[in-house]
């Protein structure tokens, strides 16, 4: 104890600066994990409480694709079983005076009826389905996770266009009954299409969907940490080398090589524990901001969710300091093993231990290759468990190999460059003292080039994705205008467009077809996906749907009218391991369908996928299927404004939104913006510590080698030219950093590409970096690399030569 | 305006002052003292030093460890300034200089050796005798350097890096870095307080050519009696004072 409160505390306490800095590096790496982490719990975890905690306990759930029907309600109520069966209704209203609430339809009635109470004459006045109306027997209830619309069923039922449809009955056991029983009763009653579930499918459904989501956004987190690994790792090597001398001493004086290496990991420790403790704290605050972000995109992509308030519990705090503690400890281990390793005669100076790290270039060469190798296998393994392991562990072993490559890259640069550096003091002096100090400046641009490679990485996939969705959405989208209610829906919701919407649509003079889509909710396999039905015939005619390589579009479409054949977007084939030619069973409504996939087509739009029938097939199960969505076609030459008006006018009772091609395009691209503003603060944060790291480590180059920066005064050198001599090594480091930093990025962005993304999301991606905007960041982060110099350099400018020269 | 008008006069009076007097000494201390705080309590390093080097002469500072000879030297190099008292370098006060004017000054008048040689050990040999005219920005530097390491004889160790030598070899190569600029004024500390006997005979012998070919006026800090007896002037200081001063 007194050993580490003598080597290793009164070192750390002397150095304040760089010991925050490092602190501080940790703790940014722990904060985005925790807030990604409580973010992501916060805006995800309120799919259910709403109804649950109003409700009371449910025993089973009734589901079924497309609805069910309300008449077996009467079936089931009639069933010799002590249980209830609650129908209930699900959908989105705007109440005046308190925004958008989830609007739950049940049967207020019969409650009413069975607590011996009036049902209540209370109306509210929302607007659902774009229109605005009354909804009586109706209130406003609160809930754990905020307020909620509790309507009479038959007036949610009117309200959404869902007559004689019920989205869920909702099933409760009676006390004695057997839960067994009942769910054999009703499945015998049932149509065998209808899913009978235990609580929470919906709920687990919903995590299932967004696990890859989740997932993804923590790898992103996580990189931040790596970086900070890389920087404890260089805090621990400087404070070895500073130390080697009383190591040999102590070593000298009996210490153990279990002692050393105890010291070194306990100085390890102590950054993680406090940089983790400090993360918790900052990851907590970050949470609140990230939250509504995070939400967003929730519901942009995939369902329905409202932010609950971030709870951060003690488990989660106490494994963000393991977190913390095991990567420093895993990170210093190298370092404080070669601690141990010093023998007590051998207690040398940075010299010969500078020059053992130069020679071990070649053998981190080696290394760098089987890295490469293992990456490269890794990325060919097949998803585990629905996670892309083996694309994050070729990632890591990426990360590993760039970091054995930078030792040899920086000796390359400066024998490479060595002419040019020699015209002027600073760039000779610059470039020497990084080869001198090897061990240390490779980690530094290792560190660098990791941040570097995500930013370039994630810049060239969301960029290459971005490009795809818009060569896409110019191939999908190819009516003149797209209708909806105007009711404001997130994902995976389906609102209807009211009765006659698409007769007054066709009605208007110069439109030459309408495709009237009806999509709902598919319950397949234990996840959520979408069912949908268009008329393929206008999509054939005026659409431009790209099925997948070899396909024949023409023909796949023709064969779908009025048979049981289906396509599927990409992501819903991948996820299912579905070709063409595959068959399907699929419940809709009160029918099992079995349906032969006629083709496979390229969709942007839902990572969960689209099952997709000709009208003339879904509404043979669904008689009254109600349209959601409908695509206006003109006819060549007509008038876009004037047949917008007319469109607006004929439909100006059915509260529905249209949009124009470009509009739609507009907003879908902006929804991708929105999804991954968040990626790039995660990038952002990553570069911040980096910094952090990068000024941190000239600090420490600096401290080393201030006799040397003394000596300089002595022999002439001004104090602008100490400063420039840091500042060009600051420069030099960050232009290696981004050399090596794209050149991962690029290996990087390819297994984001094809591996990750595909096996997590199922789309294609084609690849188009973003040229001018990774120049741009590049020259950004080179920029602050300089920056992150000037401390280091106001600090060597103003040594005492006299001091430091004399301390020996 | 009247201001300017009487510097320029009293400029010109100084030089013709300057042509009738005898040529000045290169280095000058006129009653130096040196104090510094330690826990608030003054100490005196050096009280009351004067002494003077010529061109093409050699003074030794002899004493012992903490005497003050490391503080006289950096005073003399323009490293540090007296607490009172003057240092002329030319006849001009170091203690009148900016840092500017200062950073120049040791980039042309003086020049430095150490006990322990300080050679950068990532630079060559040839490197780090060019580096003090590199940081002057002259031309031709490395022809220069190339030059000094013939004169001490190490022109075969140009691409040599500093830990594959001898220490005399080093020290060598840091006499030929301090000569590097010809100074005015070389400074060696302790030149042959980390070496065999015969390299120090080597090190004393290139001061003497350093004092005779250049021309520089050399100011040794040593407590080698060997060493001390190349030098034309011996000052013994003794706490910071001087004690005697023998010429030979």
């Amino acid at each position: 104890m007194k050993l580490l409160r003598s080597l290793i505390l009164r070192p750390l306490r002397r150095d304040p600066l760089r010991t925050a800095l490092t602190i501080l590096s940790v703790a940014l790496g722990i904060a985005v994990i925790v807030a990604i982490d409580l973010a992501g719990d916060a805006a995800t975890g309120s799919f259910r409480a709403s109804m649950e905690t109003l409700a009371g306990k449910t025993d089973l759930e009734i589901l079924a694709n497309g609805g069910i029907d309300e008449h077996w309600i009467g079936a089931l109520d009639a069933l010799a079983v002590n249980a209830t069966f609650s129908p209930v209704m699900e959908g989105q209203a705007v109440v005046d005076g308190a925004g958008p609430v989830p609007l739950y339809g049940v049967d207020l009635v019969a409650s009413a009826l069975e607590a011996a109470q009036p049902a209540g004459s209370q109306t509210v006045t929302a607007t659902v389905a774009g229109r605005r109306r009354e909804l009586k027997p109706a209130r406003l209830a609160h809930s754990a996770s905020g307020d909620i619309l509790v309507a009479d069923i038959a007036a949610a039922q009117q309200a959404l266009g869902r007559f004689g449809k019920l989205d869920r009955i909702d099933v409760t056991i009676g006390r004695g009954e057997d839960l067994a029983r009942v769910e054999q009763a009703i499945r015998a009653t049932l149509p065998p299409a209808y899913l009978v579930e235990r609580p929470g499918v919906r709920s687990d459904e919903n995590q299932r969907m967004l696990r890859a989501f989740r997932w993804n956004l923590r790898v992103l987190g996580y990189i931040s940490l790596v970086v900070g690994a890389f920087l404890i790792y260089n805090t621990i090597s400087i404070s070895v080398v500073r130390r080697r001398g009383e190591i040999g001493v102590l070593r000298a004086l009996g210490a153990g090589r279990a002692a050393v290496l105890g010291l070194f990991l306990a100085e390890a420790l102590l950054l993680g524990v406090a940089g983790a403790a400090l993360g918790v704290a900052l990851g907590r605050l970050l949470a609140g901001v990230t939250v509504r972000t995070i939400s967003e995109t929730v519901n942009a992509l995939y369902t329905t969710s409202r932010p609950a308030p971030v709870e951060l519990t003690w488990s989660e705090a106490w494994m963000s300091l393991l977190t913390g503690a095991v990567v420093a400890l895993a990170s210093a281990f190298a370092p404080a093993r070669e601690a141990m390793m010093v023998e007590p005669v051998e207690a040398m100076g940075r010299g010969a231990h500078e020059h053992r790290a130069r020679l071990r270039w070649r053998r981190e060469l080696v290394w760098a290759g089987l890295f490469a190798a293992a990456a490269l296998a890794a990325s060919q393994v097949r998803p585990i468990g629905g996670y892309p392991v083996g694309g994050y562990v070729a990632a890591l072993l990426a990360i590993g190999a760039a970091a054995c490559v930078a030792p040899a890259l920086v000796l390359a640069a400066n024998y490479l460059t060595r002419a040019v550096t020699r015209r002027r003091v600073a760039s000779l002096l610059a470039g020497r003292s990084l080869t001198a100090s090897l061990s240390r400046s490779s980690v530094v641009v290792a560190a660098l080039a990791t941040a570097i490679a995500m930013m370039a990485s994630v810049g060239i996939m969301v960029g290459s994705f971005r490009e795809t969705v818009a060569l896409w959405l110019d191939v999908q989208l190819r009516a003149d205008f797209y209708v909806r209610t105007a009711a404001r829906s997130a994902a995976g919701q389906y609102p209807p467009l009211a009765e006659g919407v698409v007769a007054a649509l066709e009605s208007v003079p110069g439109v030459a077809a309408v495709d009237a889509y009806h999509g709902m909710e598919l319950h397949f396999r234990g996840e959520r996906a979408t069912l949908g039905s268009g008329d393929l015939e206008v999509v054939r005619r005026y659409g431009r749907l790209r099925f997948i390589a070899g396909e024949d579009r023409d023909a796949i479409l023709r064969s779908l009218a009025q048979s049981d054949r289906a396509i599927v977007s990409e992501p819903f084939a991948l996820r299912n391991s579905i070709h063409a030619g595959d068959r399907l069973t699929i419940p809709i409504g009160a029918h099992t369908v079995e349906l032969t996939v006629a083709g496979v087509y390229y969709d942007y739009s839902s990572s969960q996928g689209y099952v997709v029938l000709d009208n003339s097939t879904l509404l043979r199960y669904l008689p009254n299927q109600p349209a959601t969505n409908a695509a206006v076609y003109l006819a060549p030459g007509a008038d876009q404004a004037a047949a917008l008006r007319a469109l607006r006018l004929r439909t100006a009772a059915y509260g529905v939104s249209i949009a124009a091609n470009a509009e739609l395009r507009r907003a879908s691209i902006e929804i991708f913006d929105r999804t991954f503003a968040i990626t790039w603060a995660l990038e952002a944060v990553a570069i911040l510590v980096a910094m952090l790291g990068a000024a941190n480590s000239l600090l420490a180059l600096v401290l080393d080698r201030r006799r040397e920066l003394g000596l300089l005064r002595y022999l002439g050198a001004s104090t602008a030219q100490i400063r420039g001599m840091i500042l060009t090594e600051a420069a030099f480091l960050g232009m290696l950093a981004a050399v090596l930093g794209l050149a991962l990025g690029g290996a990087l962005s390819l297994l984001l590409i094809f591996v990750v993304n595909k096996q997590s999301f199922g789309w294609t991606i084609q690849f188009h970096p973003p040229r001018e905007l990774l120049a741009g960041a590049l020259a950004l982060v080179w920029c602050v690399t300089v920056l992150a110099g000037l401390y280091p350099a106001r600090v060597a400018s103003r040594l005492n030569p006299i001091d430091v020269i004399h301390e020996e | 305006m009247q201001i300017v008008f009487y510097r320029i006069l009293g400029f010109g009076s100084l030089l013709r002052w300057q042509h009738m007097r005898p040529p000045l000494p290169r280095l000058e201390l006129r009653n130096v003292c040196k104090t510094y705080a330690d826990a608030n309590q003054p100490v005196e390093v050096l009280h009351d030093i004067s002494l003077a080097a010529e061109a093409g002469s050699i003074t030794a500072v002899v004493g012992r460890s903490g005497c003050g000879k490391t503080t006289l030297l950096n005073l003399a190099g323009a490293m540090d300034f007296p607490t009172s008292g003057e240092v002329l370098i030319d006849g001009r006060s170091t203690g009148s200089l900016n840092d500017r004017e200062l950073t120049a000054l040791r980039r042309t008048r003086v020049g430095f050796v150490f006990q322990f040689f300080q050679l950068l050990p990532t630079l060559t040999v040839l490197e780090n005798v060019e580096l003090p005219l590199l940081l002057a920005g002259a031309s031709n530097s490395a022809e220069t350097a190339r030059g000094r390491l013939r004169w001490v004889e190490l022109e075969d160790k140009a691409a040599s890096l500093p830990h594959q030598l001898s220490g005399g070899q080093m020290q060598r190569v840091a006499i030929a870095r301090a000569l590097a600029h010809s100074p005015d004024i070389l400074i060696a500390d302790e030149p042959t307080g980390n070496l065999d006997t015969a390299s120090g005979d080597q090190v004393l012998e290139l001061l003497r050519d350093a004092a005779r070919n250049f021309g520089s006026a050399v100011l040794l800090a040593t407590h080698s009696a060997e060493a001390a007896s190349i030098a034309g002037t011996r000052v013994q200081l003794r706490d910071g004072r001087i004690q005697t001063i023998d010429r030979a």
